[in-house]
């Protein structure tokens, strides 16, 4: 097979590449081939399939018509797995070889499994595909005991899932905080309390050692902190890790994920990669991050797709900032940039209102925004997210910033770029 | 994808009344609280400003739903929001830089402005005017795709309006046209073309200055005797209209000849060096009208070929701008009807940079500026329904406003400018009563329909 | 289309503006443009009785002038209508813009100049002035004797102008007052022999505003560089091609004319007897009646002289006015108008420049007369007959111009 451009997965990265090649090019042929063999989904929408709030047959993010219409040869249920870059050349899992002018590696990520004693001795289930979701929904009606591995947003998620069925949840993670990807210890101890309220058991800088089946048949966890909690099923959620066992001895520089520039371009002429798998400059420093984040995916994809196409109006990836959006038993969270880890000048503002639960955290340097995190205080996750990367001078309204930053940062952007 | 109507937001109209924002919670939340509104008007320093949904072209939002609950509707321009597929995630706050899509407490959910089914209740209750529902993306739906029978290349000055106009009015007027471009900038950029080409996709000629509208009127009389329904259309300068060609314009709308004649005033000889015309205005430099020791411009207000026209009693007679482009179209819509019936003249303000001396940037707001400084009122006549003022400047700016954008009148003395304001408030005032005289028309004419009854 | 006109020939008397008038209804002309104006006037009150009345299936434009007239006939022409209109003396000035540009654009149109003298002095009368200071910008010109000359010449006039070697606009000259005014028998032919004639008008394909085959219909050209001044000349070149053409198209058409109508008219110059003579006038125009009158009353006197009159003005036949001249010793051209720059005739000028051209030194006279409606009679030809004859026995100098009414 021959094609313009090739593109390896389909989701958030996969499809804003697409989407932006079309825009810059109407007819260039494209192949987009991709491990599942369903319509492109988000990973982010499974905990909402396994909790039943979102229908399985209606969280497809495009459908075979969108392909059609934008003259995109899809191959679904056909993973990518060899390269040869320098004959620009793919090989598919089922033999076929794809001759490509312009290649994106979107393939996403797959589960990580600890090293558990016993764990591939005990049933358990991870949560990366519809498939993995439909069947923990499933899996969970009639559960009285649960088992979550990993406090990150997948393993949470889970359990307040988990949680709202009537189920003793138990979650155990290493960090000493749950979600301290993108908060912060005050945040993750607000979190935590309402898990705990609701039911829930952390045990917080834990590991598990060993998993067995006890006399009931039930799944048993020994951890580290000598507890041993059981329960009739168990998901393990302690991360992912990029899925691009395809790149090994093809010359393409990899770390924890692959390397790219500022224009998403791997080591190799005419590859790009976006998502999960790329490992990409860092907003905030020099070094090269993986951002598993949905926005970072789409933006990632977005300027790999102009580059790819050519489009003259691509500009350069400005680094990474982490950032999220949570809700937990109905409650907010939000988290936009660094909390200032790194930077020994950076002013920090913090409120908390334990009354309302209302919790406010503005990360400062030179008066230019570093980050800003809220749980149950709306602030313009896009807006913040914006005046970091301008690197907007806040001085002059630093004290409206702090009293409202939301106001504030909607008065900033009205003047500024509306 | 076509283009949409929006909401236009104008800060300096707004006087923080908030009604708006009572309108919109009230329409969409059922509650008074404004803090539920989807448009926020913000107060800082004096200025207004505003958050709201831009209903985006190609939205972040969309992209960054991992729920397939936000989608930009083809046919309407808004970005739905669909419920049932919603899993309030929040992500798609993420993608938004305008704080356009917000989380609602009270809903439990996020919520984003849905202009309210083409009939936002925001605008209506606004009653400054600040908000207006801005359906000018009509336009390009209707036009978009419509062939520009202008070659491209045309050889027009930088940032030309001319060029803009022709091209726009063309393509509407459409392939089944004669057109007539006498001497002057239109021609002049390359349009009747050099040495056998030519720069227009329809059948175009070179009248003499003086006598576009017969040449016209005898090319229309012949197609409409032979059964062919041909637009007869000329694109003249305001030197060509007013002056020598005044007496066959003249004699053409006298005789209700079916011509759709547009003049592209732009005040005088451009193209030929700037010279003055009849429709230069008072105390304008020109070539012939220059500034010096004994000498400070025109000395004399322009001719007011509209209303000179209108006193033809022509089928249709309007003033545009493109400045602004519904105006413009909608009478451009109401010209060509008019013109298979009778005379039907369109006279076009039509800024020059090089002339005028203005940077070609500048080109619409000067447009802009002329209409709301009353320069020029934008009106339309046709015999049953006189006269109507399309778009009435309630509060006109000062004239200083305008007149300072330009090198033209770059000398004019107090004096001067006080003439120009007196005539130019004049001309608004003559042009409102005669609208107003249009209103009482019409209430004998209903009085004696009831009469009939 | 269908004009009432009698299938067969009849006969009418009328004046020639009446006769212009019954030709251009019997040529099915698409459209007429009037603007009055003295002496024409009664012919475009004809044609729009024609129209009104049904005799004339035709567009009527009754414009606000002369300008306009040429204009809207022009754009009428350039969508492809047969077209006519006529004019005198103020009102061509007025039309001279548009008036200059039929040619070059080759369009087949055909006027009417109904002859006056030009202003000033302020006059209202017949002359050749008009349509003489126009006698260099590009039109046909063919004068005419009488009125049913005038009628048949409009009729040929749409041959010739639309002749696919020619395209080139005929101005039909007839004699103000003289000819306007004077009624004589005149014989109208039948129409069907006329479309047999003349056939249908096709669009000028060269020069068309048609949506459905686009063009710019004259960019423009010339200037100094690239295609300009090659193009510009050539369309030159080809005018002046299609004028040379013309002389021996009008020929043909007068052959054919005769051949539908039985009617004939010398198409360039008419020799009028010429066997023998020593001594000739040369005529133009309605004056040529009188003169031959004369011409009769010399030669009953046994005085060897002819008359040759002048009908195809423009383009020039100047070979034919020399062959019709040759073995003369002496010729008198008699104009009805001026040519300052000469202090003579234009007419006569022509002559000259035909005679050296031919390496002929035959002494000439030049006579003006009949100015702003002055009568030339049989007597003031005689006058001029003596003056050549003394020139051709060499006892009166040549080259000289002689004033016919200034003593009237």
């Amino acid at each position: 097979m021959q094609t313009r451009y090739l593109i390896a997965g389909s989701s958030h990265a996969a499809l804003s590449a697409l989407h932006a090649i079309r825009m810059a090019d109407a007819d260039g042929g494209v192949t987009l081939v991709t491990r599942d063999a369903r319509l492109p989904y988000s990973p982010t929408v499974l905990p909402y399939v396994v909790s039943g709030r979102s229908d399985p047959g209606r969280v497809f993010l495009r459908d075979e018509e969108y392909f059609r219409a934008h003259k995109v040869d899809y191959l679904p249920g056909v993973a990518l797995a060899a390269l040869r870059p320098q004959d620009q050349t793919a090989v598919l899992a089922d033999g076929r070889t794809v001759c490509y002018e312009k290649l994106l590696l979107a393939t996403g990520a797959t589960p990580v499994i600890p090293t558990v004693e016993g764990l591939s001795g005990v049933p358990y289930h991870v949560l990366r595909t519809l498939d993995d979701a439909v069947g923990l929904h499933q899996a969970m009606s009639g559960v009285r005991e649960a088992l979550v591995l990993g406090g990150g947003l997948i393993g949470m998620h889970a359990a307040e899932n988990l949680a709202r069925t009537g189920a003793k949840v138990t979650v155990i993670e290493a960090e000493a905080h749950v979600l301290s990807a993108y908060f912060d210890a005050d945040a993750s101890g607000i979190i935590e309390a309402a898990f705990s309220a609701n039911g829930v058991d952390l045990h917080l800088a834990s590991r598990a050692v060993s998993a067995s089946r006890d006399e009931r048949g039930r799944i048993r966890l020994t951890l580290g902190n000598g507890h041993s909690p059981a329960g009739d099923l168990l998901l393990v959620a302690t991360g992912v890790a990029p899925a691009i066992g395809y790149v090994n001895g093809c010359g393409i520089q990899c770390d924890q994920g692959i390397l790219v520039d500022e224009r998403m371009r791997t080591s190799a002429d005419d590859v790009w990669a976006a998502g999960d798998v790329a490992q990409a400059r860092d907003f905030f420093g020099n070094a090269r991050v993986l951002n598993g984040i949905l926005p970072d995916a789409v933006e990632q994809g977005r300027i790999a797709g102009m580059q790819m196409a050519g489009d003259q109006a691509a500009k350069d990836y400005a680094g990474g900032v982490p950032l999220n959006t949570y809700s937990f038993f109905g409650k907010q969270a939000l988290s936009v940039g660094t909390d200032g880890r790194g930077f020994a000048d950076a002013e920090v503002h913090k409120s908390f209102d334990p009354q309302t639960g209302r919790y406010l955290k503005i990360v400062m340097r030179e008066d230019r925004l570093l980050g800003i995190f809220s749980i149950d205080r709306w602030i313009d996750a896009g807006v913040m997210w914006e005046l970091i990367l301008r690197r907007t001078d806040l001085g002059p309204v630093k004290a409206q910033f702090l009293a409202d930053p939301q106001r504030a940062a909607r008065v900033l952007m009205s003047k500024t770029w509306r | 994808m076509g283009a949409y109507s929006t909401i236009s937001f104008d800060a300096p109209k707004c006087d923080g009344c908030n009604d708006c924002m009572l309108a919109c919670a009230q329409a969409k939340s059922g509650t008074d609280e404004i803090a539920r509104s989807r448009i926020e008007v913000l107060k800082s320093n004096g200025s207004f400003e505003l958050a709201m949904c831009r209903q985006c072209g190609d939205p972040r939002c969309v992209q960054n739903c991992p729920a397939a609950a936000l989608e930009k509707n083809d046919a309407t321009g808004v970005i739905d929001w669909d419920e049932t597929k919603c899993v309030d995630c929040l992500l798609c706050t993420v993608g938004c830089t305008y704080a356009g899509i917000a989380y609602d407490r009270a809903a439990g959910h996020v919520t984003k402005c849905d202009l309210c089914d083409g009939d936002p209740a925001c605008v209506k209750a606004c009653k400054p005017g600040a908000l207006r529902y801005v359906t000018t993306a009509r336009i390009y739906n209707e036009v978009g795709q419509l062939e520009d029978l202008f070659a491209p290349g045309l050889s027009g000055c930088q940032g030309c309006n001319t060029e803009l106009l022709m091209r726009h009015t063309l393509r509407r007027v459409g392939p089944d046209t004669v057109l007539a471009t006498p001497p002057g900038c239109v021609p002049g950029m390359g349009s009747v073309g050099y040495n056998g080409q030519t720069g227009t996709k329809v059948p175009v000629f070179h009248p003499l200055l003086t006598n576009t509208a017969s040449m016209l009127a005898g090319v229309r009389r012949f197609y409409k005797r032979k059964g062919r329904d041909v637009t007869a259309m000329a694109l003249a300068g305001d030197g060509g209209t007013a002056d020598v060609g005044f007496q066959s314009l003249s004699g053409a709308a006298e005789r209700g000849e079916e011509i759709l004649y547009i003049t592209v005033d732009n005040e005088g000889y451009m193209n030929t060096g700037m010279q003055r015309s009849g429709c230069t205005p008072y105390g304008a430099w020109t070539s012939t009208t220059p500034v010096g020791e004994r000498g400070q411009g025109k000395t004399q207000d322009a001719k007011n070929m509209p209303l000179v026209m209108m006193m033809h009693n022509c089928a249709y007679v309007a003033t545009a701008s493109t400045g602004f482009m519904e105006d413009l179209y909608e009478k451009l819509d109401r010209a060509i009807a008019a013109s298979k019936r009778g005379f039907a003249y369109l006279h076009v303000y039509s800024p020059c940079t090089t002339g005028w001396r203005f940077p070609s940037q500048q080109n619409i707001e000067v447009a802009r500026k002329a209409v709301e400084t009353n320069f020029v009122v934008l009106w339309e006549f046709d015999p049953k329904n006189g006269v109507r003022l399309t778009r009435p400047v309630d509060h006109p700016l000062p004239l200083a406003e305008y007149v300072t954008m330009m090198g033209k009148f770059r000398h004019l003395s107090g004096e001067q400018l006080e003439h120009i304001q007196a005539s130019v408030d004049k001309h608004a005032a003559f042009i409102s009563r005669l609208a107003g005289e249009r209103d009482a028309q019409m209430i004998r004419h209903l009085a004696a329909n009831r009469t009939a009854a | 289309m269908s004009a009432v006109l009698k299938p067969r020939s009849r006969v009418v008397v009328c004046d020639a503006n009446e006769a212009a008038a019954w030709g251009v209804a019997l040529s099915r002309v698409d459209m007429v443009a009037v603007y009055p104006i003295t002496p024409q006037s009664s012919l475009v009150e004809f044609l729009a009785k024609f129209i009104v009345d049904g005799t004339l299936s035709a567009e009527l434009v009754d414009v606000e002038g002369e300008h306009s007239v040429m204009s809207v006939l022009q754009g009428a022409a350039l969508a492809g209508a047969r077209t006519y209109t006529a004019t005198s003396g103020p009102g061509l000035a007025f039309m001279f813009e548009p008036y200059l540009r039929a040619p070059g654009l080759r369009l087949p149109l055909v006027m009417s100049i109904v002859t006056r003298d030009t202003l000033t002095p302020q006059c209202v009368w017949g002359g050749h002035q008009d349509a003489m200071s126009v006698r260099e910008v590009g039109w046909i010109q063919i004068y005419c004797e009488s009125a049913q000359e005038v009628l048949d010449t409009v009729i040929m006039a749409y041959r010739i102008a639309e002749h696919p070697e020619v395209m080139l606009p005929v101005n039909v000259c007839h004699d103000g007052n003289y000819l306007s005014f004077a009624v004589s028998r005149v014989e109208l032919p039948a129409q069907d022999a006329v479309d047999a004639f003349l056939g249908d008008k096709d669009v000028n394909w060269h020069a068309a505003l048609d949506p459905d085959r686009p063009m710019a219909v004259d960019p423009l050209t010339g200037g100094s560089g690239g295609a300009g001044p090659r193009t510009f000349t050539r369309y030159r070149q080809g005018h002046c091609n299609g004028m040379q053409r013309a002389l021996e198209v009008i020929s043909e058409v007068h052959e054919d004319w005769e051949k539908h109508v039985g009617r004939r008219f010398a198409p360039l110059v008419e020799a009028y007897r010429m066997d023998g003579a020593e001594h000739a006038l040369v005529t133009i125009g309605s004056m040529t009646g009188a003169a031959k009158d004369a011409i009769d009353e010399a030669r009953a006197r046994g005085e060897k002289v002819g008359l040759v009159k002048v009908k195809t003005y423009r383009p020039f036949p100047g070979a034919t006015v020399i062959g019709a001249l040759d073995g003369v010793k002496a010729i008198g051209v008699v104009d009805r108008s001026v040519s300052f720059g000469w202090n003579c005739g234009p007419v006569y000028q022509d002559v000259m420049t035909s005679l050296a051209l031919a390496r002929s030194a035959v002494p000439a006279l030049s006579f003006i007369g009949g100015l702003a409606g002055a009568d030339l009679t049989i007597g003031h030809f005689h006058r001029a007959i003596g003056e050549v004859a003394a020139v051709a026995r060499g006892k009166a100098e040549p080259g000289r111009t002689l004033w016919l009414n200034e003593a009237d």
